[in-house]
């Protein structure tokens, strides 16, 4: 089985990358989406709910990505790094709203 | 990871299908049983059993009912600690009424929310329900589970694990998971087009568990992608709370903006006033439906802040006549019974919103629509337990050979969640025809003989798979189909022998709720024996055929 050719420790940290780092990265997506919606001028309920169907999606491809992808430093950068950094932006926008 | 993109997908596939399967085939069994969760009560109830009833005069019928009402032991117990001073014995400040019902339901559920004094959070409410006749607003004994819809339903999304949300996470992990099962499926998959028609039941076990496995799985993967995909969006807010979080200002300031645009109020005035007719509001919303060309029962009645100056009453159209979930709202001053409001035509967002919960949840009226998605989720589960099934085929002997319990650990698992769980669900109806009608904590009983069941099933499946070890066939499989077969049996005597309507009453007079939960059990019944019959006839080892393709799998 191929699995044996990677050491646990690189395999558990693959599957955290997908649930766990997919999970704040969808996050960040999604709360970077609602703010910069809103603030383009679609009501909220028209963001939020948009936001929410494409968060599943985006949650899929970025789970599949973590296991594809050859380089796993660059999966958590990109999940983790991408979303906390979209997390704060869309607090930034959210700031100058109100 | 792996050495290619490929065998990458493919391990995702085995194991977190495996993993997650063991959730997935409980929320896809239940699922396809909530579909019919109304016409399990009606099983369950007997007491219910008539024909499903429009809702009835508010002023007449659901007033009184409202007004006997008071909130439940359990809401007062939970708020005790959010409030300054001692609890009052009777809460007299109704601040939320409401009747919802569906075009199957010949019983109302109500609720109303109350006022606490000195409550921390003004806001916060204690809440009671109840059931009535809406034909003569009696209430219905108080213990008795709704086990379709208050049960199974619930079981469905949240696996009946509440402490700390816990069972919705993990339906919530699972449903991500179908989905990536489902696109890693047909990656691992190059001739996905053939293997459509391709079912070979004559060769070797491993191989024809594999045809099914790719046949239930890509016949319907839009109806599996599209449920595990809407699920999940329902409950998105659960899932990522952002705009209660993160979001909250942001929330808060579009909250103003809209109580602003509905012109709603959204606080008591303080001064009491009469209410003015709810039945002839009633009719003045179904009058505004019908010029829109829309059916016109009402599915939910709502009073907000019943009897206070401020208040209003909504009425919501029952969906029956459309997949999208909708009501169009109308809002009446509940003093005078003027229109404050009707909610505006939804915006495309919230088209294609409504649309993937109405899909989900179909409160449309279409019967053979029904029957399609409770075969469209026994797909599923077929699909899974082939998973099961090859995943332990495709080991055992390896395992066997090295002295590994890995096979045998999975067939005792998927002995639990296939045939265990519907040991588990047979004895909850079993004991539902057993139990005394006025015993106390019936409901509690019944949910107990479930779990109960469940485990006792689970405890077999692991003692009697102990050939699997030795690569053979675990005689657990072929026990719990005959135990399946017998209580499916026992169950519908039980409910001739207690109620009188055995199937010739039933379907003579069609009365479709219960003859049709007797013949689904009786359908069951006979799969399970032909099933154990099966399963006895294949009681020795099968030799090893394995082909370039199958290894290709592994």
């Amino acid at each position: 089985m191929a699995s044996l050719t990677v050491s646990r420790f690189h395999l558990v940290s693959r599957v955290a990358a997908a649930v766990l780092g997919g999970y704040l990265f969808v996050w960040g997506a999604m709360a970077l989406g609602v703010a910069g919606l809103f603030a383009l001028g679609m009501s909220f309920h028209d963001a939020e709910h948009l936001c929410a169907m494409l968060a599943f999606l985006v949650y899929l491809v970025v789970f599949l990505w973590s296991f594809a992808a050859p380089d796993l430093r660059r999966v958590w950068l990109i999940l983790a790094g991408g979303g906390a950094l979209m997390s704060v932006l869309a607090s930034l926008i959210q700031h100058a709203l109100i | 990871m792996m050495q290619n993109f490929r065998l990458a997908m493919a391990w995702v596939h085995t194991w977190f299908g495996l993993l997650l399967g063991f959730v997935l085939i409980v929320v896809f069994f239940f699922g396809s049983l909530s579909v019919f969760d109304r016409e399990i009560d009606r099983w369950a109830i007997p007491e219910t059993r008539f024909e499903p009833q429009p809702m009835p005069s508010f002023d007449e019928i659901l007033r009184p009912a409202f007004e006997s009402m008071q909130p439940t032991e359990e809401s007062v117990a939970a708020m005790r600690g959010r409030v300054d001073g001692p609890m009052p014995a009777h809460f007299d400040t109704p601040i939320r009424w409401g009747a919802y019902t569906t075009h199957r339901d010949p019983v109302l559920g109500l609720f109303a929310g109350y006022q606490v004094p000195n409550a921390k959070n003004p806001d916060e409410l204690v809440w009671g329900n109840r059931t009535i006749d809406p034909r003569s607003g009696d209430a219905l004994p108080d213990d008795r589970l709704k086990i379709g819809s208050r049960f199974f339903y619930p079981l469905h999304y949240s696996l009946n694990l509440h402490w700390m949300d816990l069972g919705y996470w993990i339906v919530g992990l699972a449903a991500l998971v179908m989905l990536v099962a489902l696109v890693t499926g047909v990656i691992m998959h190059r001739k996905l087009f053939r293997e459509l028609f391709t079912f070979r039941p004559g060769k070797s076990k491993q191989r024809s568990l594999l045809d099914l496995h790719n046949l239930t799985g890509v016949v319907a993967l839009p109806f599996h992608f599209m449920f595990a995909f809407t699920g999940l969006v329902i409950f998105a807010g659960i899932y990522f709370p952002v705009t209660h979080t993160q979001l909250e200002p942001l929330h808060e300031l579009h909250e103003v903006l809209d109580a602003e645009e509905t012109g709603l109020p959204h606080e008591r005035a303080g001064k009491p006033a009469a209410m003015a007719s709810v039945d002839a509001m009633v009719r003045e919303a179904q009058r505004r439906w019908a010029e829109r060309d829309m059916a016109g029962e009402v599915g939910f009645l709502a009073v907000q802040y019943v009897d206070d100056a401020n208040g209003y009453v909504s009425v919501y159209r029952a969906g029956t006549d459309r997949i999208a979930l909708t009501g169009e709202g109308i809002h009446f001053k509940a003093s005078t019974g003027e229109v404050l409001r009707e909610d505006p035509p939804p915006s495309v967002v919230e088209r294609v919103d409504e649309f993937l919960t109405g899909l989900h949840l179909q409160h449309f009226r279409h019967w053979m629509l029904r029957w399609l998605y409770v075969f469209g989720g026994l797909m599923g589960c077929v699909c899974l337990a082939t998973g099961f099934l090859f995943f332990v085929e495709k080991r055992k002997r390896q395992h066997a050979k090295r002295g590994e319990s890995g096979a045998r650990v999975v067939d005792a698992l998927a002995v639990t969640t296939v045939t265990g769980m519907l040991v588990a669900t047979l004895a909850m109806l079993v004991a539902n025809r057993l139990l005394p009608d006025h015993l106390p904590g019936r409901g509690d009983w019944e949910q107990y003989s479930f779990w109960g069941a469940w485990l006792l099933a689970m405890a077999h499946a692991f003692l009697r798979t102990a050939p699997v070890a030795r690569a053979r066939l675990a005689p657990a499989w072929r026990e719990q189909c005959l135990a399946v077969a017998v209580m499916a049996v026992t169950a519908v005597l039980l409910n001739w022998v207690t109620t009188g309507d055995h199937l010739l009453r039933t379907l003579r007079d069609g009365y479709w709720p219960v003859a049709g939960v007797d013949l689904f059990m009786l359908t069951g019944a006979v799969i399970a024996l032909l099933a154990a019959r099966r399963l006895g006839l294949r009681r020795r080892p099968l030799p090893v055929a394995l082909t370039d393709e199958e290894a290709a799998h592994a």
